[in-house]
């Protein structure tokens, strides 16, 4: 067998997958559905993150009020919404509006804010108001669903695209210059691999007081080594090509030959890997979260999952089952996308 | 052999004190001032009579933990910090200076049994299970039942241990039915039982605890055996053997050591995978192992408890990744060609 493997896209792919023969390889093709439903999840859980402000609030959108615009939920994504007219909140004056007032104002899609509490609907079970039904307090699930995505993202993407661009540049270098450059790489990678990643998580969100920026850090120092080793393997074995030699034989720069023509081999491996580490983040947020050291106390899959279960014993199961079923179903998407590339033997 | 075993162990050396430096270095950033917290309790029971008081207390005590110097009462540079550390680790002081070492040890030696049970007989079922089924596996490769089974892997490793652990709880100790003890190594009154009756009660104890920290490392191997039996199973001589009639079980058997040599290299991400586990098991079950004692000491922010574990717990997966790398290198001749 040769020591790599070329795919349909012509990539090259470490040897590590099962070499499968044609007749097999074929009968292994999902069916379509199975292979958009992970990246639908993922995209989803993505925007929700990013936009949860937008998408589940109980601010307006844009309002108009005495004629003049205001945008307090894009505000609120940037940083805080004003408080609303009148002296009531955002809520109050829209539920206040008349058909025939000057006045307008345009909801976000899930018009309930995580925080926004109601007496009359304690442990409300899921109704087709309240899909996922309300909390102890009155707060709408679902909401709190969409801004406990938005707790994971926030945490997860950063230390995820830090760690890509990290790994990716130290893997190429170590790849492609070889020498000491590679035995230093190396042995930093074995250094941070033996790091207790959970115990560092829990000590680096306890002692720097749930900082984001520590928590970010810490996932960086772990998700690098990723990226790094499996952009290494792909560069030294690429680097012999003939279509790296052509390119060097025509004088073209090295950086040239890197980003040109050597990153468009390794990309679909690092967005195989920037899956897997995604799903590592938002399991280490949401563990944090459940242990009560999280970055977020407010609204985070973790924390509704230890509530939640803490009130299960009165039958309240919607409280729990919601944040577990988004956790699942986020976590394992990003598997099945992972899943392509197949874990490589840690030292040989 | 040997001279490759020396450079190992050196490197073992140099990583430890990597490892152990980063730790430092990210404790010492943290605005944590253990000379402070100390002054503030005290300070609720109203000890101090005023500011300047309070001050010379905290310069004190920042003497006593080996913070500042004695002799001048500026801080200690880091480097000084860290190699009276090595210093006093060196000599088995893990306590922090001026603190009841054998208290420390005395606890580390109550938590690290439960934890060894925990982990070694979750490694010891991963690879029970997960090597004949990675060979199972292995042997179907691109086949729907291969297919099947390992998209159920996959999804048993979506879930994460917190959310099984909350889950299995919840549905047979808590709320659905009550089979399992929700929690503790062994039943009150236990200790009155016969031996069998107690190993019993104690198996009953910890069944959910070992279901769910087991599932990640079994599915790990799996997956691992599964791709290096698939690899040695396109070899010429597997062709040879099944054309000379040899029963494919029999096959499978040969093929059983392709795939159990590469999982010795496997140690290196299964033990702090282990780790994690564990703290989240500990705590969920409430068993008082090392988990249970990290969870406490990173809470409580004690910086010499928090050092000690993360050097014994890399000191473990250092020394488990050399043994692996040997035992691989003895056990298969081709890597020794390699270098």
């Amino acid at each position: 067998m040769s020591a790599v493997r070329t795919n349909t896209a012509g990539a090259i792919t470490a040897n590590t997958a099962p070499v499968l023969k044609p007749r097999k390889a074929a009968r292994r093709k999902q069916s379509a559905l199975l292979r958009w439903l992970p990246w639908t999840f993922v995209a989803i859980t993505l925007i929700m993150g990013v936009f949860a402000p937008v998408i589940a609030n109980d601010v307006p959108l844009v309002a108009k009020v005495d004629g003049s615009y205001s945008f307090p939920a894009f505000a609120d994504l940037v940083g805080d919404a004003p408080p609303g007219p009148q002296d009531l909140s955002w809520k109050q004056w829209w539920s206040r509006l008349g058909g025939q007032d000057e006045d307008w104002a345009w909801m976000p899609l899930r018009p309930y804010g995580p925080l926004e509490t109601d007496a009359s609907l304690f442990y409300g079970e899921p109704s087709w108001a309240h899909p996922f039904g309300n909390d102890d307090t009155g707060r709408d699930v679902l909401a709190r669903v969409v801004h406990g995505a938005g707790t994971a993202v926030s945490l997860g993407l950063p230390s995820v695209l830090l760690a890509a661009f990290l790994g990716t540049l130290l893997g190429a270098w170590a790849g492609l210059a070889r020498g000491i450059v590679d035995v230093v790489v190396q042995r930093f990678i074995e250094l941070f691999l033996c790091f207790p990643t959970l115990l560092f998580l829990l000590f680096a969100s306890a002692f720097f007081g749930s900082s984001w920026l520590a928590l970010v850090i810490v996932m960086v120092l772990r998700f690098w080594i990723s990226f790094a080793r499996i952009v290494r393997g792909e560069m030294l074995s690429l680097r012999e090509r003939d279509f790296v030699l052509v390119a060097r034989g025509l004088g073209i720069s090295t950086w040239r030959i890197l980003v040109g023509h050597l990153m468009p081999q390794v990309i679909s491996a690092i967005g195989v890997t920037a899956a897997f580490c995604m799903a590592s983040a938002i399991v280490a947020e949401s563990t944090l979260s459940f242990l009560g050291v999280g970055p977020s106390a407010e609204s985070s899959w973790g924390t509704m999952l230890r509530q939640g279960s803490e009130q299960a014993a009165i039958g309240a199961w919607h409280l729990w089952f919601f944040p577990a079923a988004a956790i699942i179903t986020v976590v394992v998407s990003c598997h099945m996308l992972a899943d392509r590339l197949r874990s490589q033997p840690v030292s040989q | 052999m040997g001279r490759w075993f020396l450079i190992r162990l050196l490197w073992l050396l140099v990583t430890l004190l990597g490892v152990t430096f980063v730790t430092f270095f990210v404790l010492d950033c943290a605005p944590v001032d253990r000379a402070e917290i100390e002054v503030m309790k005290a300070g609720q029971s109203n000890s101090y009579v005023d500011v300047a008081h309070r001050n010379e207390s905290i310069k004190k005590l920042r003497v006593h933990y080996g913070m500042d110097d004695p002799a001048t009462g500026e801080p200690l540079p880091l480097w000084r910090r860290y190699s009276a550390w090595i210093g006093n680790a060196l000599t088995l002081r893990l306590a922090g200076p001026g603190e009841d070492h054998a208290a420390l040890w005395r606890r580390l030696a109550e938590a690290l049994p439960v934890t060894m049970l925990l982990g070694g007989i979750s490694l010891l079922l991963a690879l029970l299970l997960g090597l004949p089924i990675g060979v199972w596996l292995g042997r179907r490769v691109g086949r729907n039942r291969e297919r099947f089974w390992s998209a159920v892997m996959l999804c048993a490793i979506g879930i994460p241990e917190f959310l099984l652990a909350t889950l299995l709880l919840l549905t047979f100790s808590v709320v659905w039915v009550q089979w399992f003890p929700a929690g503790s190594l062994r039943s009150i009154g236990s200790d009155q039982w016969t031996f069998l009756w107690q190993l019993l009660d104690f198996a009953w104890h910890l069944t959910l605890p070992i279901l769910v920290m087991s599932i990640a490392p079994m599915v790990m191997v799996t997956r691992f055996v599964r791709d290096a039996v698939a690899r040695a199973s396109a070899a010429p001589f597997v062709t040879n053997l099944l054309a000379l009639g040899v029963e494919p079980k029999t096959v499978s058997r040969r093929l059983l050591r392709h795939g159990a040599v590469p999982v010795a290299t496997l140690a290196g991400g299964l033990l702090p995978m282990l780790v994690g586990g564990s703290i989240i098991v500990e705590n969920l079950f409430s068993l008082d192992g090392l988990g249970h004692l990290a969870f406490l000491a990173v809470l409580g922010q004690d910086q010499a408890v928090v050092m000690a574990l993360v050097l014994l717990t890399s000191t473990v997966t250092l020394v488990a990744l050399l043994v692996s790398d040997l035992l691989h290198r003895l056990v298969d001749a081709r890597v020794r060609l390699t270098d």
